[in-house]
């Protein structure tokens, strides 16, 4: 196998074939709390990506100096480090997307994701499969929460791009009575059944 | 002691923490095959979920915020957390093997639980006393055990079932879960702190 | 040995190296966000206050009021910020009065009321019927504000709490004297008083003996059973004790403690118009 396939691979893997939330089913939570608008499911992503990166990249280089006994503890504090850095920038320059992921900004530390790679990829192999691995399972964690948001916000809300009235694009007319399901608790859970049915059926169809 | 009682019903039926908040999803989809490693799973996490807010909380209140160390909250906590969740798997070895058989293999899932950093985290958001948070800990994760004991009554009863050959597995569970969490809603603004 | 020694020294290690590292980060943010939230916080005071300099900030029991001030020092506007218990949680809001406490804006900042039915406090037809009213109208629903049928819990309790708020303002900041009324001078009689709750009008009876209340009875109410009950019999228990209309309302029933306490101030003032 040519080495440049293996980048490609590692990259691939992660965004349709292992697609962390409709085929391994890990990093629920977020999953499901924030999508109510594309926003706040896009934003959620990006910044659970983005420490899934830093932290691969960290634990990578530092494979050969932490010791196996200790290596959970470690990979814990890395990542929590940068789940910090995270949330001190989105509070000083994405507050509005701040106050709308909440508590759930400090969870990405708990994010399944991003420990189980660390663990099962990141602590094994070298630097720059590591990177294109959470690039890989980090644009297939941001493609997720965006269907699931954008199904959520159209039938939930009516709108896209919303809640800023500047951004927010009215796909229906006035007389639009949004269905309120979708953006309570319930209607997640649901939309994200269905979609991982649909999921299913689209990945039979094509044999993947 | 009406604050205490609001908390108890409240975070027990109307902010559900797996049904209403969505914390600890993963270990609700995981362990809810079965009922009996359900209720092993739940008195694991009623356990660890409480002792981690009382040592977090004292934590909070006599060392980060006396030094103005609160941006440590995230790294300290979830190291307290996994530290608490070995420590307890070696006492209760040594202790009570029996114990240990039934909840050992529990307990590293519930580090990865997020329904106890979220515990931690929100009992000292809401600027809960100190009893105050012993009791909602309690209360969140009655809570969790309740919907993941009923989640796995239902589940049990699914085997049976003749479900579409797309939804077969977690696709259906979620469904479930939806509609599950839709009686739950029933519940909602009945009571508020 | 070694080998512990080893594992304790990388987990200090790697300890320090966090804390440092978000260290660095937390001193970087931090005067960010202050100044942040400042500039926001003068942005909104903007949108209703266009010509205003300086402000200065006072905090009475939970209301927060921000006076603003124009170059020459004189009073031009009050931005309150209060917090009222909703049908589903707290309503956290902004009430912005011109420099005379007349109401010019409602913001609404954080509420949880349920979607398309409670949340119509956001919307400006709710908010409308107050623009423009001041402490000397009723602000009752009823008589000059309304409640929107299907979020009777989420509008009236705002009603309440934008009623509260103005009287507060207008007292504390504006000169404007309450009307207390001194028991003392009502002459010896039983009266009769009404005044909105929370579910329509309360009305009491009120027996004056001596210069004293000795007797309140609650003759008509509509109130929610379990709100009325932490009422009442306590508000005209604590009236009496106190020979004062000042009491404290129980929290989680402040329409209707309040209905009650208003209701007798009616009843005594209307007996001091008659008998003047």
């Amino acid at each position: 196998m040519k080495s440049d396939n293996v980048y490609l691979g590692d990259l691939t893997r992660g965004i349709v074939k292992e697609n962390p939330v409709f085929r391994l089913v890990l990093g629920m939570c977020p999953t499901l709390a924030v999508t109510v608008f594309i926003v706040n499911g896009f934003g959620m992503g990006l910044a659970a990506a983005a420490v899934l990166i830093a932290s691969n990249l960290v634990i990578s280089l530092l494979r050969k100096f932490i010791p196996m006994e200790v290596r959970i503890p470690c990979f814990i504090v890395i990542i929590a480090t940068f789940v910090t850095i995270i949330e001190m920038v989105l509070q000083a320059f994405q507050p509005a997307l701040y106050e709308a992921l909440g508590v759930f900004v400090p969870l990405i530390v708990v994010n399944c994701i991003i420990l189980g790679r660390a663990e099962a990829f990141a602590s094994k192999r070298p630097v720059f499969r590591s990177l294109a691995d959470g690039v890989g399972v980090g644009i297939g964690f941001i493609v997720a929460l965006v269907i699931l948001s954008t199904v959520r916000e159209i039938l939930g809300q009516g709108t896209i791009l919303g809640p800023d009235p500047a951004s927010a694009i009215h796909l229906f007319g006035a007389n639009f009575e949004p269905m309120a399901l979708f953006a309570q608790p319930s209607g997640a859970f649901i939309a994200l059944g269905l979609l991982m049915g649909l999921v299913n059926v689209i990945f039979k169809r094509f044999n993947i | 002691m009406e604050k205490i009682l609001s908390i108890i019903f409240i975070y027990i039926l109307v902010e559900n923490f797996v049904l209403q908040r969505f914390f600890g999803i993963c270990p609700f989809l995981g362990v809810s095959r079965k009922t009996e490693t359900a209720m092993g799973m739940s008195m694991a996490v009623i356990f660890v979920m409480t002792l981690a807010t009382l040592v977090t909380w004292l934590l909070y209140t006599y060392i980060l915020v006396p030094f103005r160390l609160e941006y440590m909250q995230i790294v300290t906590f979830i190291l307290v957390i996994a530290g608490l969740v070995q420590f307890v798997e070696i006492v209760m070895r040594k202790i009570s093997p029996v114990l240990y058989q039934g909840l050992g293999i529990f307990l590293p899932l519930i580090t990865t639980n997020c329904a106890v950093l979220a515990v931690a985290l929100l009992a000292v958001r809401q600027e809960f006393t100190f009893i105050e948070s012993i009791f909602f800990a309690i209360a969140a994760s009655i809570g969790f055990s309740l919907a993941l004991v009923i989640m796995a009554g239902i589940r049990e009863r699914l085997e049976m079932a003749k479900v579409p050959q797309a939804l077969e597995g977690t696709a259906i569970t979620l469904i479930t879960a939806g509609i599950l969490s839709l009686a739950f809603l029933g519940f909602k603004g009945m009571l508020t702190l | 040995m070694r080998n512990i020694l080893r594992l304790s020294l990388t987990l200090v290690v790697v300890g320090i190296v966090s804390a440092a590292l978000l260290t660095g980060m937390y001193n970087l943010t931090t005067p960010i966000i202050a100044e942040r939230k400042e500039a926001e916080y003068r942005e909104s005071l903007q949108c209703c206050f266009p010509d205003f300099d300086t402000f200065e900030t006072v905090e009475l029991e939970e209301d927060k009021f921000d006076l603003l001030y124009d170059q020459d020092g004189d009073l031009v506007g009050i931005m309150a910020t209060a917090v009222q218990q909703g049908y589903d949680g707290d309503i956290t809001y902004n009430l912005a009065f011109d420099g005379e406490g007349k109401i010019i804006d409602i913001i609404i900042i954080s509420h949880s009321e349920t979607p398309g039915v409670g949340e119509v406090i956001t919307t400006d037809d709710f908010q409308e019927q107050f623009i423009g009213k001041s402490y000397e109208d009723p602000l009752t629903t009823g008589e000059d504000v309304d409640t929107v049928s299907g979020a009777t819990i989420s509008t009236s309790s705002m009603i309440g709490s934008i009623r509260r708020v103005t009287g507060v303002a207008a007292e504390s900041f504006l000169g404007v004297e309450s009307e207390e009324i001194d028991i003392a001078t009502v002459p010896d009689g039983v009266y009769s008083g009404s005044a909105p709750g929370a579910g329509g009008p309360i009305s009491v009876e009120v027996e004056v003996s001596g210069g004293e209340i000795i007797r309140i009875d609650v003759l008509d109410q509509n109130e929610t059973p379990t709100y009325y009950i932490e009422s009442y019999p306590l508000i005209p228990e604590q009236i009496i004790a106190d020979q004062n209309l000042d009491v404290d309302t129980k929290t989680g029933a402040t329409l209707s403690a309040e209905g009650i306490i208003n209701a007798v101030r009616d009843a005594l003032s209307g007996a001091l118009e008659d008998g003047s």
